[in-house]
Order: structure tokens, then sequence, then C-alpha cells
């Protein structure tokens, strides 16, 4: 795509202080969205994929704090902006939808008020036309009777509505790109489905750019043009979803695309990595999968590698390195 | 006891795969009624969720079944009417020939060994403050097995070996321990006692997909070095597809299509289980034709009349909404299946 990006983040590093000394959760992260695309970001618990997109968001919980790097939204920096400033963004030019919606939603308010109250915040209209926008809203998530929907309350709503509501939260200012933190998770298959294709419809409507943060490689596949696959705060692998899915360059990658089960193939043991996911506290040097890598050569350990163009794809391993280590060994 | 179960070699020699639990009507209700003084001054009704309503299955040595359904289904209910922390409110469970409700005599101990259950949750299933050798030991010592130290050692880690960790870990407390890992002390826990029935609730739903599959896979290896038969309860079809021999399809509280794996998953015939199969994304990407699932699972405390899914099925007439479907055995191209729906019945659905 030769669009500029929607969103650009470089070298982007989310840092916990303790006394025992500084944690790196997310370390020199790099990607862009260009506007309207669909970006899956997939890892395992763990993995600092959720952080990435809070900080984007500019919720990072503190003493969570990024540490270096930068966060470019349309070539603005929006990562060191004041809080006021910040907020203006939130809702207006980047919408959030959370994993679990109860707690996304305030249970005090009809869900009218909270969707009229973002309204009239980001965009400059009167309350009878930010109801009416409100109305539109919901009916075009797909939930039934929407002019008697909108004076209930949160409670009053199945999980799958309440996402519904969710959504159109987020997109109620028209934002050009959101931030979907595992917005199926919670829900049931039938729901998931349902879900799905409404975010991709509305997202295709409105033209809004998504980051998808999920750890479900099926959702990925039917919603995302880009997926970027991440382990132990990094980026391992980032590429076009069919390939990825398909001709996996990293080891991880391909480890994770055979632990899946899939209905597509019958097998009698699922492809397994061993060992698990590092801790903060012990990221081991060099390459952080090396350990638990079958195809670890001595190099691995010693030195990290970036980003190396591999098929269609990117990878971070030094077996797609085109001077295949040589020169190091 | 008299009626044990034979060995298994002695089985096979006659040619006959028993089978080990069968479940007759099983129903559970739970009263979710309003307080005595609310439903007097507010006139509000009892209220009587249905839980598990009628439902009928065998398990034969040796075999998966898996029961999958979204929340709420009663798929939970049944795992725990099987293992007894519910009593049913109708029909019965028979274990090895014998009623479930033996299981709480003194004679019903034996029966009780055979019988274990992981659960969903590997955070909340052990106790935080017992060290790991005390977890797996105590069905052990709760059943009176062993009362030699060093042989209960031996044991604890012999059990730790099987699920693929080192004796050593037995000093340790559940909290340094990851979540695949602890999932295997649950299973080396319900392992103890040398059961030949698992009752299985999600085991690897809270679990990362890497590690999701080295769960699957020691599971399925210690099927087959130990003869152990499954109850696999799980929301995620594509991990019952893996999993299982026989998978039976809930919705509210009712199993409403029960096939072998190949068959469910290549002719579903309930429409119930064709959406469900439709709506799962999946790696393949092969664009199928989705059809839109309209609507969700309606509350269990007032379900609909008839076939209870016939709000959302797009093959519904007059006849499902008042008459509730019976589970039938129906032979079809693709094998033979047990469905619950009158559409199927009539010929109405296209294969």
């Amino acid at each position: 795509m030769s669009q500029a990006p929607l969103l650009e983040v470089r070298n982007l590093r989310i840092e916990f202080p303790t006394r025992r000394g500084t944690l790196v959760a997310v370390d020199d992260v790099s990607f862009s969205i260009a506007p309207g695309e669909v970006l899956g970001v997939v890892g395992e618990s763990g993995a600092g994929k959720s952080l990435t997109g809070a900080a984007i968001f500019g919720l990072l919980e503190p003493p969570g704090r990024i540490g270096a790097g930068e966060v470019k939204l349309a070539g603005l920096r929006i990562d060191n902006l004041p809080y006021e400033e910040m907020r203006k963004i939130r809702g207006r030019e980047i919408g959030a939808i959370f994993q679990d919606p109860l707690t996304s939603l305030n249970p005090l308010y009809t869900v009218g008020q909270q969707l009229v109250e973002t309204i009239t915040t980001h965009l400059n209209v009167s309350s009878a036309q930010a109801r009416k926008r409100a109305i539109d809203l919901l009916a075009s998530t797909g939930i039934p009777a929407p002019d008697r929907r909108i004076d209930h309350y949160p409670h009053q709503f199945s999980g799958g509505m309440r996402q519904r509501v969710v959504i159109a939260l987020a997109l109620a200012a028209e934002p050009k790109l959101l931030i979907a933190d595992e917005p199926t998770t919670a829900l049931d298959v039938s729901i998931q489905a349902q879900i799905i294709s409404l975010l991709k419809r509305l997202c295709r409507e409105h033209g809004t750019a998504v980051m998808l943060v999920t750890h479900d490689m099926g959702v990925i596949a039917e919603t995302a043009d880009r997926v970027a696959v991440m382990y132990a705060g990094r980026v391992v692998e980032i590429g076009p979803v069919a390939d990825v899915i398909h001709r996996p360059q990293h080891p991880y990658t391909i480890g994770l695309m055979g632990s899946i089960p899939s209905f597509g193939h019958e097998a009698e043991r699922l492809a397994q990595i061993d060992g698990a996911m590092p801790r903060l506290t012990a990221i081991p040097s060099g390459c952080a999968f090396h350990p638990r890598c079958t195809r670890a050569f001595a190099r691995c350990s010693r030195e990290r590698p970036d980003l190396l163009p591999a098929g269609t794809s990117q990878a971070a391993c030094w077996l797609h390195d085109a001077t295949g280590g040589k020169a190091a060994a | 006891m008299s009626a044990l179960p034979k060995p298994i070699e002695e089985e096979r020699a006659h040619g006959e795969t028993a089978t080990i639990v069968r479940a007759e009507g099983l129903a559970k209700y739970f009263d979710v009624s309003p307080p005595w003084l609310n439903r007097v001054l507010e006139r509000k009704p009892r209220a009587i969720l249905h839980a598990v309503d009628g439902v009928s299955f065998e398990i034969r040595r040796g075999e998966t079944l898996s029961l999958v359904g979204e929340s709420g289904c009663g798929k939970s209910t049944v795992a725990r009417l099987l293992v007894g922390l519910y009593t049913p409110t109708a029909g019965k469970v028979q274990f090895f020939g014998h009623d479930l409700a033996e299981m709480n005599t003194e004679g019903g101990r034996h029966l009780r060994q055979k019988l274990q259950m992981i659960f969903q949750d590997p955070y909340a299933s052990l106790n935080p403050r017992w060290r790991v050798e005390d977890i797996i030991a105590e069905p052990l010592k709760a059943h009176g097995l062993m009362k030699d130290k060093d042989q209960i050692v031996a044991r604890v880690d012999e059990l730790l070996h099987q699920v693929r960790l080192a004796p050593a870990d037995k000093e340790k407390y559940p909290h340094q321990f990851s979540g695949g890992q602890r999932q295997r002390l649950s299973i080396a826990r319900a392992l103890a006692t040398k059961p030949e029935f698992l009752v299985c609730d999600e085991p690897t739903s809270a679990l990362d997909v890497s590690v999701q599959a080295q769960v699957l896979n020691l599971m399925k290896d210690l099927q087959r070095e130990m003869g152990l038969t499954y109850l696999f309860i799980s929301h995620n079809l594509a991990v019952v597809h893996h999993i299982s021999d026989r998978v039976g399809v809930m919705y509210l509280g009712k199993i409403v299509e029960l096939a072998p794996r190949t068959t469910l998953f290549s002719t579903p015939r309930h429409p119930y289980t064709r959406m469900l199969l439709d709506a799962i994304p999946d790696l393949d990407m092969s664009g199928r034709a989705r059809t839109p699932v309209a609507g969700e699972v309606p509350n269990p405390l007032n379900p609909p009349a008839g076939c209870t899914f016939h709000p959302r099925c797009p093959h519904v007439n007059a006849r499902c909404k008042s008459e509730v479907p019976l589970l039938k055995l129906y032979r079809h191209a693709g094998g033979a299946t047990e469905a619950a729906c009158h559409a199927v019945e009539e010929g109405r659905l296209a294969a």
C-alpha cells in the first residue's frame, strides 16, 4: 500500500520499573497500519499484545510507561501528549473495544446516556441530534427496537448485545482507528460470528482502520489483512494474513500454527512447542525463543535478530538472514 | 465388590466393549425463585431453571465422548451430575452397572475411585497452601489406598512422571507453576486412584493454544497408555474434533444431536449443529458461504415451547413450535446420527 500510514509505531518499548530493576514487557516493536486496514496482533498471554494496544490508546496503567520509541497518528506524535490533549484524541480519533463488555459500560447510566455523552463530547451537535444519532448507531449494530433499547441499562442486555453497544460507543465519533482488544473472547461462537461480521461491515462502511488484538487465529484469519505475531514482547513475524497462516516463516509461528486444532486436517497429535513463554524477569539472551526452538544454533543465543525479509513476510529469525550468519560464526 | 469391572484383556478376548457409563433421562432443575417474602409481597412467581432436561447417553470403555454447546446449555451440569457433585432431579446414572447413588455408601468407595474429574480453572482447583506432593497424595490418603509414607512418595513421583513433570516438582507450591503445568498437576491428582473414567470439564479453555496442544497430547497419550475413558466437556469445536470419538451437541439442557465424530463434522444433521459448524472461524479461510445466524440462546427460565431452537431455526414450521422433538436414530449416507429435530424426521432438510 503506497498510502501514508494512519498509525505508525516505531521502536516502542514499554517498561515497568520495580524495586528489583526495570522489567521490559514490550521491546522494540514497530509496525504501521494503513487507512482502512485491519492489522491482527496475535500472541499468547504475556506476549505484550494488549499492552501495545493500551500504549497506543494512552491508557497504560502506571507504573507501566513508554520507555522509548514513538507512536504517530496521521503523522502526529501522540505518545507524549499531555493528558487533556490525549483525552480529545481518545474516542474521537481512536476508538477502543475491550474484552469484557460489562466492564466497559457504566452500570449506572443507560446506554443512551453513555452514547449521547460520547457524541456530544466529540461532535458539535445538539443533544436531540445526538440522541437520534445514538439510535441510528444502535440500529446499525443490529440491536432490535433501538428506540426503546436506548433507555435500557447495560444489565438489561445480553453479552452479545452489550458488545454491540460497546461497538456503537467506540464508533460513535467515527474514529479513524479502532483498537479492538479480544472483542469476541468472552462470547459464544454463534455470537462471536455475529460480532466479527458486524465489525467487518461497520469498519468497511466507515473506512476505519482496526488493530485487532486476539489470541484466536481463526478470528484473525477471517478478519485481518495483515497479522503481526508477538512473542515475549517482540514482533517475531509480520506479513499478509494468508502467508503467515499458510506459510509461516518464524519457528514460533510454525509451532503456533501446528498447535491449533483445525477441521481441515486429521492429526493424531498436535504439534507442540515444549516449554513455556519466558517470564519477564528472565527473558533469554539473543532470540527470546531460542531455548524452545528446535532449529536454534549458536548465534541465536548471542545476537537478537531483527525483522528480516522472509518470503512475503518479515520474520525476526536468523534462519532468514541472507548472509546465513556466516559472518558472525 | 463383586461386580467391579472385568479386566480389559478379558473383555477384549470376549470381543465385547462394555458400556461403563449410562445416563438415562438425566435432569437437574435449580430453584432460582426470589425469596419467599418477595414472592408474597411482590407476587413474583416461583422460578425453576431446567439446567439439564432429559439427557441420555452411553459411554463405552476407552472412548472419548464430548459434549459441546454454548454457555448455559447444561454441559457442565451434566459433568457434575456424573461425578455426583449434584444429585439428579430425575433420571439416573449407572456406572459399571451400579447406580450412582450407591457411591455415597461405604461399599461405593471402590466405585468412586474409578471416577475422577478435571476442572476448567487450574488456578482455582489446586489448594495454594499445599505442596504438590500433598495435593497429589490427597486422593490416596482419602481413599485409604496407601498408608506407608515411602509408598506414597513413590506413587507421587510416578504420577508426576506420567504427566511429564519432574519428581523434584513435588516440593513446590502451585503458584510456582504455569497454567499448563498446573493443569498437569490436576491430571496427576485425578490419576492417583487409578481411575478408569475421567470427567474433564473444559480442561484446556483457560490455556493458551500452544499449552493447550501440550495438554491435549498428554491426555491422548494417557488414554492410550492406561485405557482411560473420557467425558470431555468443551465449547471449542476444533478441540472437540481433535479429541473425540463421539460428540453430543447440547442446546438448552438437551442433547440435540449425538453422532460419531467424523459423521457429525462431515454430515451434521440438526440445524443447530450446522449453525455452530458454520459459525466457527477457521484457519482454512475456505471462504465458506456463512449462513448468518440470527438471535441468541433464549432465557432458560422461560424456554420456547416445542423445539427450544425453533425461534432461531431457518426450517421452522408449526409442528416445531408445539411439539418437543425426541432424539431418534437416523441412518444416512454419512453414517448414523441421533438427532432431535422434526425437520430431519420429515426429511425437510437438504442433506
